[in-house]
């Protein structure tokens, strides 16, 4: 009876040591959302129609969609991202400006950034109306951290 | 040489014949050496001297305290580099363990050879340096850089039980031979800022969970201090 208690306490030992942490599988870095309300009533969400949309100097995210809401990462080695929003060729241009903030996740995912004080400059306006940022921190991709009104 | 392995067998064969035949008659006793057995880690300067990365050492050393029970210690030092894909740190420190063991294997007369099980408690004192990372994003539209901190987490501690598994074997008179597995469950650490201990000197890999294992090889010699009848 004692040899069995034994066995079985290096059999639990065993299987828990076992556990698995070298995937990640931990939500890391956060993407920027955007979603798109009507400027007429700003709690209407309107769809975009041949929304397209990039980096400076980077490739297409998103081509010739119709979306009322987009997910764009940020760059991570500036403290600021400018993104042309096509909507219906008719461009306009969004400066993203930001702190990071590095945080530790855990030994497979390492650190992720977070973005504070979000502030938007030198926007243009050939479709967007408005800019409103919801949240100035970019923590989560739970809800929309900015909502344009077009 | 295999004339001798096989005259040696044959001595033994009739060795263990006439002490099990004389068993029910013999009443002579013998002596058994109560002492302090110290000894090193073998197998951490082989894997120093195998892998770049791991530096150290570890002395040990226990004592009979009564028949079946030995107090034991063990000390060590670690400088460890990890790697993993988005992190790379370096954990350097010592650690002294402390415990009890409990032999539970029967000897033959004449003969000082354990298996035996035990329980330590674990302390450990270090630092951690984070060498660099990678931060961590999904998609490849913005790839990061590495960076490279060299951020210091000094006077780092922590606590754990283990529960070891082990043999202990007589080679020549009072030289052992060792080997050891411990399973190891952390209590308390003081972690650093915005990092975490991911290996603490002594511990070894700290699982998600908090677990650890460990192995060590030994050599030891026993210093006799007095001799006991065994009973």
């Amino acid at each position: 009876m004692k040899k069995n208690y034994v066995i079985i306490f290096v059999f639990l030992f065993t299987f828990l040591s076992c556990e698995k942490d070298d995937i990640c599988v931990e939500t890391t870095t956060p993407n920027l959302i955007i979603k798109f309300y009507d400027n007429d009533d700003q709690t209407v969400v309107k769809q975009i129609t041949g929304l397209t949309v990039w980096a400076e100097a980077k490739d297409n995210i998103y081509v010739n969609k119709s979306l009322d809401s987009i997910s764009i990462p940020l760059n991570l080695n500036e403290n600021f991202t400018k993104y042309i929003i096509e909507s219906n060729t008719l461009k306009d241009t969004v400066k993203f400006i930001y702190n990071r903030n590095n945080i530790f996740v855990s030994r497979s995912c390492g650190y992720k950034i977070i973005f504070e004080n979000l502030q938007i400059e030198s926007n243009t306006t050939n479709w967007i109306k408005s800019i409103s940022i919801n949240n100035s921190t970019i923590d989560n991709e739970k809800a929309a951290h900015i909502s344009i009104f077009h | 040489m295999k004339k001798q392995h096989i005259f040696l067998y044959f001595i033994s064969i009739f060795f263990t014949i006439s002490v099990n035949s004389q068993e029910k008659l013999d009443t002579i006793t013998t002596k058994e050496s109560y002492g302090i057995r110290i000894g090193l880690d073998i197998s951490k300067p082989i894997t120093s001297f195998l892998d770049n990365n791991t530096n150290g050492y570890e002395f040990v050393g226990d004592i009979r305290v009564f028949k079946n029970y030995y107090a034991a210690v063990e000390l060590g030092f670690t400088n460890k580099t990890t790697i993993e894909d988005y992190l790379n740190f370096t954990t350097k420190g010592s650690y002294f363990k402390a415990g009890f063991n409990y032999n539970a294997y029967k000897n033959w007369k004449g003969m000082n050879n354990e298996i035996y099980i035990g329980l330590r408690y674990g302390l450990s004192f270090f630092n951690q340096t984070l060498n660099s990372y990678t931060p961590h994003v999904k998609g490849t539209y913005f790839i990061p850089n590495t960076l490279d901190p060299n951020t210091e987490f000094n006077d780092l501690t922590a606590q754990w039980v283990e529960i070891v598994f082990g043999m202990k074997v007589e080679t020549f008179k009072n030289l052992y031979l060792g080997v050891n597995v411990s399973f190891n469950n952390m209590l308390s650490t003081k972690e650093p800022e915005n990092f975490k201990n991911l290996y603490v000197p002594g511990f070894n890999r700290v699982f998600l969970n908090n677990a650890g294992v460990g192995f060590n090889y030994t050599l030891s010699y026993l210093i006799p201090i007095f001799k006991k009848d065994k009973k």
